[in-house]
């Protein structure tokens, strides 16, 4: 599927983060090879060169887009990273605009000896704006640990968190039970993220089953509803803790602190969680 | 010292150092190979030539700051996971890599300034170089994407807070 291929799910790496090394790389060259130019003005082919490095990172970054743009529709939409990925794609496609007027600017005058200073501001800008959108690239994936395990998955991510209200249910001791919409509906492997009465609980299908759970992983948090399972077990796609779905219990380091888990019972053949009450 | 490893990790900027530090060798070393190939296939002349000199000797240099950060990364991994090994084979392949890229810019040096395409011998060790880069980063990246080394380390607190605002189980602090 095209979509896997652009995730690099073949390769069990992303295929953007890959990619973006040769723009980086490319615009810094090119930037060096202009101070050179200014330096060195007796050297020839130092406009040149600087042009050349420029068009093959323009080129990069135009290929290193395409993956990227899946990357960012596969992010959950109310992700506290979206906001960040949002930020780091509108920078990048402003870097390359840039770029690409700079290319345009720099194709007259490739035989000087130094670079002029319209294309060298240019540079300048679009190296300042290429740094801090690949910083928030990196924190996407160090901070918010976007596409990482996400090859494991062969199933589809939640795309946004359920917010459910408990106000219409009645309590049950100190339990309440809350309709999930779309739980019946969940294939094998399949979840869904959702937030009731401000618990943030990953609902998973398993032979046939449904279970919940809580969604953050007790190692360093990362999201179980984009996990893998393994027979009864959920692993967490940043550091592969597992736990089974059953009973919350680890199964598998790191994790140290058993999960969450909730109720789950058909009622009128709809599928109900049961959580705590707030009151 | 610890300053010093701090840096080295790079808490100062929040993001690990040694992955930023890498894009330059990784842009510039297979840059050189298609470079090295158009001037082969009588594209750009000495200009290229030079171009490809040059993205040669700019790798070099900025592979050298990345090597104590990246050791510095490897040093925090525990020997019995998996990384570790990765890691190991990481650095090995990437060292071998420098060692035949510096013997590629020595045999480069007395003729990019006047050559109008690259040499063969030359040619292949940027191709050699190039395919064994490739399969260290794809390593570097797998310990990244597969094992998440330093995913989730240092906003480790602030993740904390969602959870616990989620209404999860945390481990003590």
């Amino acid at each position: 599927m095209l979509k896997d291929f652009l995730e690099g799910k073949p390769l069990r790496h992303p295929l953007h983060p890959m990619l973006v090394h040769f723009p980086i790389g490319l615009f810094i060259l090119s930037f060096l090879f202009d101070l050179a130019s200014l330096v060195f003005p007796f050297e020839l082919y130092l406009v040149r060169d600087s042009f050349y490095a420029m068009l093959l990172g323009v080129i990069m970054a135009l290929i290193a887009a395409v993956p990227g743009f899946v990357d960012y529709t596969d992010i959950r939409s109310d992700h506290p990273g979206k906001r960040t990925a949002t930020a780091h794609l509108t920078l990048n496609l402003i870097v390359v605009a840039i770029y690409g007027i700079n290319l345009g600017v720099r194709s007259s005058t490739l035989d000087e000896l130094k670079t002029p200073i319209v294309p060298l501001v240019l540079s300048l800008i679009g190296i300042a704006l290429l740094s801090a959108a690949g910083y928030l690239g990196g924190r996407l994936v160090y901070d918010e640990g976007i596409a990482v395990g996400r090859h494991k998955r062969r199933t589809p991510t939640p795309e946004d968190t359920l917010r459910l209200s408990t106000a219409n249910d009645a309590k049950e001791g100190d339990v309440v039970f809350v309709s999930v919409p779309g739980a019946e509906r969940l294939g094998n492997e399949e979840t869904l993220r959702a937030e009731i009465n401000g618990q943030v609980i990953t609902i998973a299908k398993i032979d046939n089953r449904v279970f919940a759970f809580q969604e953050f992983c007790t190692h360093r948090f990362g999201p179980l509803s984009e996990g893998t399972f393994h027979g009864f077990d959920v692993q967490c796609p940043w550091h592969k803790s597992r736990f089974d779905v059953r009973t919350g219990k680890v199964t598998n380091g790191p994790a140290k602190v058993d999960l969450k888990t909730f109720r789950v019972e058909t009622r009128d053949g709809k599928i109900c969680v049961g959580v705590p009450c707030t009151t | 010292m610890k300053w010093l490893l701090d840096v080295l990790k790079g808490k100062w900027l929040k993001h690990p150092l040694h992955p930023i530090l890498v894009h330059v060798p990784m842009a510039m070393w297979p840059s050189a190979v298609i470079f090295d190939l158009l001037s082969q296939w009588r594209i750009g002349g000495n200009a290229m030539v030079r171009l490809s000199f040059y993205a040669i000797i700019f790798g070099l240099v900025a592979s050298l700051p990345a090597v104590p950060a990246g050791v510095v990364d490897w040093s925090g991994i525990k020997k019995e996971k998996p990384a570790w090994k990765i890691g190991l084979y990481h650095m090995i392949l990437n060292l071998v890599v420098a060692v035949l890229f510096a013997i590629n810019l020595g045999l480069r040096a007395q003729t990019f300034r006047e050559a109008t395409k690259v040499a063969g011998t030359p040619l292949l060790l940027s191709v050699v170089g190039t395919g064994l880069l490739v399969g260290s980063a794809y390593l570097g990246g797998l310990m990244v994407y597969e094992y998440g080394i330093r995913v989730a380390r240092m906003s480790k607190k602030k993740k904390r807070e969602i959870a616990e605002a989620g209404g999860a189980n945390v481990p003590p602090e």
